[in-house]
Parts: structure tokens; C-alpha cells; sequence
């Protein structure tokens, strides 16, 4: 493929690491925009576009990447770092699984003229990426997924019903899981598709979840020709490849941001309600705190594995547990502080970031996604302990 | 099957060093020396007391000035978690602090015993259970001195310094704790002081060297009991494939895992606030963790002969000793700034 310039002239891998920090920090300030600060709920591609080209005009959308593909090319100890001060910052996420799932598994797995094709319409934001994995049926059980895929000539044609896609609204290309041969084992026959969103036969209906918002979709696939050449990697090949991006996602969904979110709003919350008084309450609050240092302990042994460049194990998932639990048990803290402001649908006047309600919600989820708690601590059972 | 759970903030060498004085302690593993001391007086081997003291561990933590090892608490702690995992009974982490006194008061004469074997110093601080605070009236009896029937001297807090006296110049009587071994009540008449010396700092490393005994100890029981759930069957298959208990075994696990990422990171930077999280964590952990390790293994878990449950008294006995979690935690809370505002 012709190698993308990148934007960025600098070789950021080469500053001192307090430098680089202070380097991005200044530049998310100067440019992310305020109004975006701490969003209560993931935001539409309308509304974190501008963020989105911000970053891709800079050079640092795909600060993993390596340079050749127009990423920075950061190490891990750097890419921790850019992280941290985006999580900092309160930045949204961009519709960000072209970013850091798709473009990953392209450059290790696809060919030159997929990455050739994919790779600059991310850079760019001309393609948006969702990721189409759980079925109605297949939650948990991914590997039971039913979607089909049959070759027909040149084309892999598709049916069946995705459901829990994030932003699939927003997107308009959908990478994906799809049975290629129904008659294998239930892991082997799964192939990893690149399906254009725009293609007939496709259609997308939005979930309303408990915070009334329409994060997650259903999609529905009526007879969509794909071309074979979107297929990536080798046929009834997908799991092996899929289940590679996932470690990622488990240091990602435990990192402590979401807990220490929740319990500076528990603080505001509690100057409010006037109950620093109440040693219950002090009690529990320190619980609280305490529990958020450990984890956060407990991360930074992880975050050195990523930065001395080592393989993130099995029990990494230990993270994703701690992390959703505790979220979960400072907000449930909030609804029993707030009273009956803790029902309240909107923020609590005067604070558009205090809402027990809201955060309550939003911590609801996090044991399900990404692999239910139940699913991680069976994972941990068999993997790590060794269980039979 | 790794117990490290990521990796620690220690340096290469620190890590080395840490290794070093693990494999140190092999010979100290066997609970069943442990088990055949416990309910005699003093309830420690002076044998393997003078042991302990050639391999330098009584003063690990004393400058090398003063005669000791002058290492740092991340071996202090490696150390201690090989102990809790032998469930060593000799008051190391006791006479650890109490060298430490002797050293910084400039006193030498018993220190030198102290780090030859031939004497046992406790530090007798509180004069009430479940406290953090030192006391240094000297009219008040000291209770809870850990070991304290085998001691031969007494270092009491005054309001004018530290006091050290000989064990047969003092009344102490013991009262015998539920992992066969004992705490006692110290009453003297103490004379003159022999200098000065900070009792915080000394506070904190017993805490947290306790800390990382607990934690041991944890490892310990908690192998035992994967090992119980793989090899015991019942309804034709072992019980460790139910879902149930393979669930509080993880939970079991984070515990312990939380644990160790605290009390390694205070390991490496010994601060009051990070100390007292260390110790309220392992406190409650220690507990919760035994009791899940109880529960999983069943009715043999319940029998003195079974060793699991020699972890359990022994968490019982250290979970309070020097600051339970609520104690700690409310300090942690107390020196701790607050969050930076996300």
C-alpha cells in the first residue's frame, strides 16, 4: 500500500514521558471542546464529530497505529499516558471502533488492499465503524451466534438479526461475526466480515435503554450481498481473531475513571445533602474511597505489563469485576444520600453534573457489557484458578 | 496459575532482593512447627528465634550503622509473607519495630541481644484494645503486647521518651488467644528514659509487615482450598466444577489480589496514609478470605486437625493487631487528600 504521511512530524516516543504528558494536556485543553466535558451518556456521531476531526486533522486519532499506517505509533507506556489525559479531561468517546478495534485487526490480520481501502477512511472519518457481534440469542454464548454468510460467486450473502450495537446508527460500515459453516464446531465455523452499512437489505432499529437513551441497536440482515474480498483473514477463521481484541477491552473496562467519576459526584452530592456529619455516612464513604485506591493499586500493576511490552494474562479480568462493582455500589450510595432527589429524571437544579439517578443507571450495565461479571468470574474459575 | 496479579512497582533489584530474602525463609514453612507450639509457653521456638536472628531479620529494618541488615520494607514484607505462610509464631514484626526503637533512642547494649537471639524486646504501646493511639502515661498498664510472656525486656512510651525495662522488673500477666498463642498485660515502674524515638513510623511498618503476614497466610489457605476443590467429588464430580463455588472462589481471589496490589505499593513507599489502606484492607480481606476458604471446604475446614483453620485464628488474632479496618481506614481517610476533581 502507499504509506500515509503522517500528520504529526514529531516522534512523540522520544519525549520524556512528564513532557509528552504536559504536550497532550495542553493540546486536549486548548482544543477539546467545553461544552463536551463529561458527557452523561456516549455521544452521536453528530455531536463528537468535530472532536473526531480535531484528532484526525492533528495526527492523533490512532495513537496505537504504527506510524506507517497514519497512527502515532506510541508505546505502551505513551499510549497509557495519552489516555489517561483524555479520561482526564472528561473527553467523549469518539465512535471510536474503527479506531481501536477494526484498525488493529486489519493491520495484523488483513490484507494489503484492505488495509489499503479501510485504513485512511478511518484516519479520515469517511467510514464510522460498529461492531456486530451479540445476537438475540448469542449474549453470553457468543459462539452460538446464527447470522449467516453463504457464498454465492462473489459475493457472501447474509441473514439473521444483530442486537446490543453501539452507536449502529451512527455508523456506516459494520465489521462482524458470521456463521460460514454451519456444520462445524461452534467456534469454527465463525468467519469476521466487513459489511457496508448502506448495502440493501439492512436495517437498523434503535434500543431505547433505561436512561431513555438510544445508545444500542438491533440490526437486522435481509439477504445483503457482502463481496468475498470484505471477508478478513482466513474463512471459519473469525473467532481466533475476535477473541484476540478482547484483552484490551478488559484493561479498558476496568480502568477506575468510571469510579472516580462517581465518587466526586457522591462528594458534591453529599456537601449538598449535608451528611459529611453522619459517621454512617462517613463510614461508607470511606469504603468507598479506599476500595477506589485499591483498584487503583491493582491497575497500575497491569498498566506496567503494558509498559514493559508483555502480554496481558487471563486474570486481567479481575479488573473489569472490581471496577463495575464498585461503581455500582458509590452510586447506589447516591440514591440512598439523595432521597427522593435520587429519582429525579433530569440533574438536580443547579449542577448539570449531579445526577444520582442518571449515574445510577449508567452503572447498571457495566457488569453486563463486556463479557457479563458472571461470564468474567467463569473465565477466571477455569483459566486462572484452574478450576475443572 | 500466578499469584502475582500483574507486576509490583518495585525496581529489578528491589524485586531481586525481595526474591532473595523469600527463599531465605523456605525453612520456616512447615506448619506443622507452627501447630506443635501452639498453648505452650511462650508459644515461640527461641531456637528458631536465634535462627531468625543469623539470617538478619530481626534487624532488617535497623541501619547498618547500628549493627543491622538496613534493608527497606519491600523485603521486610516479602519476609513476612513467607511467615504468615508458615504461620511462624516467633514475634518478628514486634521485635522488628522495637529494634528499630532501640536503634534510633542510640541505645545498644540490649539491641545487640536483640539482634543475636538472646533477647526478646516488645514494644508495649496501648493501653486499650482496638486503639491507634500510643500512650505514654506511665501509670497505665499496656495490654495486647503480642508474645508477651516470652519477652525478656519491655519498651514502654513515656511522656519524657522511651522506656526500656527488664521483663522480670515488670507484672505481666497473659491471657491465652484463639490461635494458641498469647497476649499479655505489662505493669511497671519504669526509671529513666534512654532517649528518644518516633513511635508513628514504627507503628506503621508493624502494621503493614502485618499486613503482608495476613496476606500470606491468605495465599496459604486459599491454595489449600483450590487444591480441596479440585480433588474433592461429590455427585460424581469435583466440587470445584460448580458454578457456585467457583464463584467465591474468584471472589476470594479479587480479595487477595487487592491485597497484594496495596500492600506491595505501600511496600515500596511506606507512607502513613498508604500503610493504614494496606492494613485496613488485608484486615478485612484476611477474614473474608478465610471464611470463604471455611465455607468452600466444608465440615473438614471445621476440625482443629485440618490445617485451614490455624489461618482463620491466626487471622483473628491479627486482623485488630495493630489497628483493625475501621481504625485504619478512618486514618487513611484522615491523611489522605482529597480526590482531584474529575
Amino acid at each position: 500500500m502507499d504509506l500515509i504521511t503522517p500528520r504529526e512530524p514529531q516522534d512523540l516516543n522520544a519525549m520524556e514521558d512528564e513532557a509528552f504528558r504536559l504536550h497532550v494536556r495542553r493540546w486536549i485543553e486548548a482544543n477539546y471542546p467545553p461544552e463536551l466535558r463529561y458527557p452523561p451518556r456516549r455521544l452521536h456521531w453528530n455531536e463528537n464529530k468535530v472532536w473526531y476531526f480535531k484528532l484526525a486533522e492533528k495526527g492523533w486519532l490512532c495513537p496505537g497505529w504504527p506510524r506507517e499506517y497514519g497512527g502515532l505509533g506510541l508505546s505502551p507506556a505513551k499510549q497509557i499516558i495519552f489516555t489517561e489525559e483524555l479520561e482526564r479531561w472528561g473527553c467523549a468517546r469518539c465512535n471510536d471502533h474503527g479506531i481501536i478495534m477494526l484498525g488493529p485487526l486489519l493491520i495484523r490480520y488483513g490484507t494489503p488492499q484492505q488495509r489499503a481501502f479501510f485504513l485512511p477512511k478511518i484516519l479520515s472519518g469517511e467510514h464510522i465503524w460498529c461492531q456486530g457481534y451479540s445476537e438475540p440469542n448469542a449474549g453470553s454464548d457468543l459462539a452460538s451466534l446464527r447470522t449467516t454468510a453463504v457464498l454465492e460467486g462473489d459475493h457472501y450473502i447474509v441473514n439473521g438479526q444483530k442486537i446490543w450495537t453501539t452507536l449502529a446508527q451512527d455508523a456506516n460500515w459494520m465489521f462482524m461475526l458470521v456463521r460460514t459453516d454451519p456444520a462445524a464446531k461452534k467456534q469454527e465455523g465463525i468467519s469476521f466480515l466487513l459489511v457496508d452499512m448502506t448495502s440493501p437489505g439492512i436495517t437498523v432499529r434503535p434500543i431505547i435503554n433505561l436512561e431513555m437513551h438510544d445508545e444500542f441497536c438491533e440490526v437486522f440482515f435481509d439477504n445483503v450481498r457482502v463481496p468475498k474480498e470484505n471477508l478478513v483473514g482466513e474463512p471459519n477463521k473469525g473467532w481466533e481473531m475476535a477473541k484476540a481484541l478482547l484483552s484490551f477491552e478488559r484493561i479498558y473496562l476496568g480502568s477506575p475513571r468510571q469510579s472516580a467519576y462517581a465518587l466526586t459526584r457522591l462528594r458534591e452530592l453529599a456537601e449538598r445533602m449535608g451528611v459529611w456529619e453522619d459517621p454512617v455516612f462517613a463510614a461508607t464513604y470511606a469504603k468507598h474511597r479506599a476500595d477506589f485506591e485499591d483498584l487503583k493499586s491493582l491497575y497500575g500493576r497491569y498498566v506496567e505489563v503494558l509498559k514493559r511490552g508483555r502480554p496481558l494474562g487471563a486474570d486481567v479480568s479481575q479488573l473489569k469485576i472490581i471496577q463495575s462493582e464498585l461503581f455500582q455500589r458509590i452510586t447506589e450510595t447516591m440514591l440512598a444520600v439523595a432521597g427522593e432527589h435520587g429519582a429525579l429524571f433530569e440533574p438536580m437544579a443547579g449542577n448539570r453534573t449531579l445526577h444520582p439517578a442518571g449515574l445510577y443507571l449508567q452503572a447498571r450495565p457495566t457488569s453486563i457489557y463486556g463479557g457479563t461479571n458472571e461470564i468474567q468470574r467463569n473465565i477466571l474459575a477455569k483459566n486462572v484458578l484452574g478450576l475443572p | 496459575m500466578s499469584e502475582a496479579a500483574g507486576i509490583p512497582p518495585y525496581s529489578e533489584d528491589q524485586a531481586e532482593s525481595a526474591r532473595l530474602v523469600r527463599e531465605s525463609a523456605a525453612g520456616f514453612l512447615d506448619v506443622g512447627r507452627a501447630r506443635a507450639l501452639r498453648f505452650t509457653m511462650p508459644g515461640f521456638s527461641r531456637e528458631a528465634w536465634r535462627e531468625m536472628a543469623q539470617l538478619g531479620w530481626i534487624g532488617l529494618l535497623v541501619p547498618e550503622s547500628a549493627g543491622g541488615a538496613g534493608l527497606s520494607m519491600i523485603e521486610m514484607c516479602a519476609l513476612a509473607e513467607e511467615l504468615g505462610r508458615g504461620l511462624a509464631p516467633e514475634p518478628l514484626i514486634p521485635c522488628a519495630i522495637s529494634a528499630l526503637l532501640l536503634a534510633e533512642a542510640g541505645e545498644r547494649e540490649v539491641l545487640g541481644q536483640l539482634l543475636a537471639g538472646e533477647a526478646v524486646v516488645l514494644t508495649a504501646w496501648q493501653d486499650r484494645p482496638n486503639t491507634l493511639e500510643v500512650c505514654t502515661d506511665l501509670d497505665r498498664p499496656r495490654c495486647s503486647v503480642p508474645m508477651a510472656g516470652g519477652a525478656t525486656h519491655l519498651l514502654l512510651p513515656g511522656p519524657d521518651g522511651l522506656h526500656l525495662l527488664k521483663a522480670a522488673d515488670c507484672t505481666i500477666t497473659t491471657e491465652t488467644t484463639v490461635d494458641g498463642g498469647h497476649i499479655g498485660t505489662v505493669r511497671a515502674q519504669p526509671g529513666r528514659p534512654i532517649g528518644q524515638a518516633a513511635l508513628g513510623p514504627a507503628l506503621d511498618r508493624a502494621a503493614l509487615a502485618t499486613a503482608a503476614y495476613l496476606l500470606g497466610g491468605m495465599e496459604a489457605a486459599f491454595a489449600m482450598t483450590l487444591s480441596y476443590l479440585k480433588t474433592r467429588q461429590q455427585f460424581g464430580r469435583p466440587i470445584g466444577s460448580f458454578q457456585a463455588l467457583q464463584h467465591k472462589a474468584v471472589d476470594t481471589r479479587l480479595q487477595i489480589a487487592l491485597t497484594r496490589a496495596v500492600v506491595e505499593e505501600a511496600a515500596a513507599r511506606p507512607e502513613p496514609a498508604l500503610c493504614s489502606r494496606a492494613k485496613a484492607r488485608a484486615s478485612e480481606a484476611a477474614m473474608l478470605v478465610q471464611q470463604n476458604c471455611l465455607q468452600m471446604s466444608g465440615g473438614i475446614g471445621y476440625t482443629d486437625q485440618y490445617d485451614l483453620g490455624l489461618y482463620l485464628r491466626k487471622a483473628m488474632v491479627l486482623a485488630p493487631a495493630f489497628g483493625g479496618p475501621a481504625l485504619h481506614r478512618a486514618r487513611f481517610m484522615a491523611l489522605s487528600p482529597e480526590l482531584e476533581e474529575v
